[in-house]
């Protein structure tokens, strides 16, 4: 795919035209750290927060989704069909958070149709991660802050101006009438890419983890684990590949719309039987279950660990828990079984 | 020796001689993030313990974890002593299953800097305890006063209010962060989470958002000890420290109170005394 060197004002050009015609998302400032808004101007894009408040799955399974209105007679309303959009600054990690995302929802045949329309509409323009914040982590699961996974253009900026490199033909026509790059910038690039990924210590053999973490389910490890954990939901609502959700009506003079949204397995509610029963009533078997689903049955489900090592859990936590620290522990146990 | 280690070593006597099963305290997090809530059961790992200003979440909350399990000492601040107090008045926990280890606290942070509610700490030491750790810390801010946010929030129109508080609740995800943080919210159902009837819509509209904080608020009064663990935890840094502010200032007006800070004193909600504002009733 083409590669081409994009200076700050052929970007900025590049993006006002965008602006003009298609909505624009990208990370702004906002109390003190970066998050998503729709932008009218290049100048309102804030990169330096390494990574934005929430992830960008909102934009294509959005946190309360109206799914239809209907009244009285039972005559259904579609909602209005959504429009294109192109999310501008986003990290690799969020985009391969995104592609594991539409692993979910969009598979053959049982495709879920509001998320697979917003996939469609939807064109990512990535940032590569120059720098780690303390809580990045991709690296050690494999990944790269310079992945292109699940992006149609990545940007890389190289000593004041940017490699552009078409990941997918959507991303190829944004950068029509640019020159291409050449040996040099591809060079350099390389040296950063390898500088970022050294910022970034641990290693997680996750290959082991999903294959042995079954073996793991009535194992003391849990109780202890989830001592520190309060179960409320900021981990999974601000993680970018937590997809849970919730579907529920609501009526008002007649007229009822039904809606799609969020819910976290940290909530009791959200295993609870219609007889009452709750086969996961205890906090630690609701931990277990957010570790299982991103390391293990996930895997089994669409072949992807749906973590991507973004680290919004860690910094979110309201009780200084750290994924890594848990991975870290399980696979120290998993190692201590094999002897 | 320093302040840990004074801790790490009358921890690791309590275990081992026997007088407490576990000690509630922290331990180093993520980074310089927050520190963990950390439960003690063996002397060894009494060497885990820290006490910092990264401790900030309010360790009382915990003890509504470990209240089966016989005697517990817990390591509290100011704060967490003051939840403390409110959580023994509402008999959520046994004072004699208690071992209250004091520290006095020069502030927790929170994103990098002093938490909001610490640079207005009336009660930087534990109000109640067995034992302090160490030398109580002096009290650097002089008493109750208004910042100049409440002030100048105070002097918008009630349209203008419910503009500035709309925007920021509207801004909530209702991941419970707040509420999970805090030790007095501590109601085996939450009204949220009722579903035989629902009494909350689940969208995110601004009406359902907005009477969750409410309610919550609502039941904070007379109870809230402004220790800020609701405000740190908000991943969304809605500015929730605003409004247990204003519940505190009206409630310490009206009934010249402040909860937690004196354990014969009744939460202001459930006493009536003859001298109580009663414009009310007209």
């Amino acid at each position: 795919m083409k590669a081409c060197i994009v200076t700050r004002n052929e970007l900025t050009q590049l993006l006002d035209r965008l602006i003009s015609h298609v909505d624009v998302y990208a990370p702004v400032r906002e109390k003190g750290t970066a998050n998503w808004a729709k932008i009218s101007s290049v100048d309102e894009v804030y990169l330096e927060a390494v990574n934005s408040r929430e992830p960008a799955k909102g934009f294509i399974f959005p946190r309360c989704e109206l799914l239809m209105r209907f009244d009285k007679n039972g005559n259904p309303i579609v909602p209005a069909p959504i429009q294109e959009q192109i999310l501008f600054g986003i990290r690799p990690c969020d985009a391969r958070a995104l592609k594991v995302l539409e692993r979910f929802f969009v598979q053959d045949g049982k495709s879920d149709p509001y998320v697979q329309r917003r996939v469609e509409k939807t064109t990512l323009i990535g940032m590569a991660c120059n720098r780690t914040a303390p809580t990045c982590f991709c690296f050690a699961l494999g990944n790269s802050p310079h992945d292109t996974e699940g992006l149609d253009l990545l940007l890389t900026e190289v000593e004041g101006v940017f490699l552009a490199e078409a990941v997918t033909e959507k991303g190829e026509k944004l950068l029509a009438d640019l020159s291409p790059a050449d040996e040099t910038v591809l060079r350099k690039r390389a040296a950063l890419k390898s500088k970022v990924e050294s910022e970034i210590n641990e290693r997680f053999d996750v290959k082991k983890l999903q294959g042995k973490l079954p073996q793991l389910f009535k194992h003391e490890v849990w109780e202890v684990l989830s001592l520190s954990c309060v179960n409320c939901g900021a981990c999974t609502f601000l993680c970018p590949t937590c997809h849970c959700f919730d579907v529920t009506d609501e009526t008002m003079r007649g007229k009822s719309a039904r809606y799609r949204v969020w819910d976290s397995c940290q909530f009791t509610l959200y295993s609870r039987h219609a007889s009452g029963h709750n086969p996961r009533f205890d906090s630690s078997s609701r931990y277990r279950n957010r570790m299982m689903d991103k390391f293990y049955y996930t895997t089994e489900q669409v072949g992807l660990i749906s973590c991507v090592g973004c680290g919004r859990c860690i910094s979110a936590c309201p009780a200084g828990i750290d994924i890594r620290q848990t991975v870290a522990k399980l696979l120290r146990i998993i190692d201590g079984m094999g002897k | 020796m320093s302040r840990t280690e004074l801790l790490r070593k009358r921890a690791n006597e309590l275990l081992s001689q026997g007088v407490v099963k576990l000690v509630l305290g922290y331990r180093a997090g993520a980074q310089d993030n927050v520190a963990q809530p950390f439960f003690a059961t063996t002397p060894d790992q009494t060497a885990e313990l820290i006490f910092d200003s990264t401790c900030s979440p309010n360790i009382a909350n915990y003890l509504l974890k470990v209240k089966n399990i016989g005697r517990v000492a817990v390591i509290a601040k100011g704060c967490d002593s003051r939840s403390i107090v409110v959580l023994l008045q509402e008999k959520q926990i046994v004072r004699e299953n208690l071992y209250i280890l004091g520290v006095g606290c020069e502030g927790v942070v929170h994103n990098g800097e002093k938490s909001v509610t610490c640079k207005a700490c009336q009660y930087p030491n534990p109000v109640i305890y067995d034992e302090m750790v160490d030398a109580p810390v002096e009290k650097t801010t002089p008493g109750p006063q208004v910042l100049k946010a409440d002030d100048d929030f105070d002097r918008l129109t009630p349209d203008q209010r419910w503009q500035v508080l709309s925007a920021d609740v509207a801004r909530c995800i209702r991941c419970y962060a707040c509420r999970q943080a805090c030790p007095n919210c501590y109601c085996p159902v939450c009204f949220v989470d009722a579903s035989t009837p629902q009494l909350l819509g689940k969208t995110h509209n601004i009406s359902d958002n907005m009477v969750f904080h409410i309610i919550r608020l609502l039941h904070m009064a007379g109870r809230c000890v402004e220790c800020g663990a609701c405000h740190r935890a908000c991943p969304m840094g809605i500015d929730l420290m605003r409004f247990n502010r204003r519940i505190t200032k009206i409630v310490r007006e009206r009934f010249d109170t402040s909860p937690g800070v004196d354990i014969n004193s009744p939460p202001a909600l459930t006493r009536f005394l003859p001298e109580d504002s009663q414009e009310f009733i007209k």
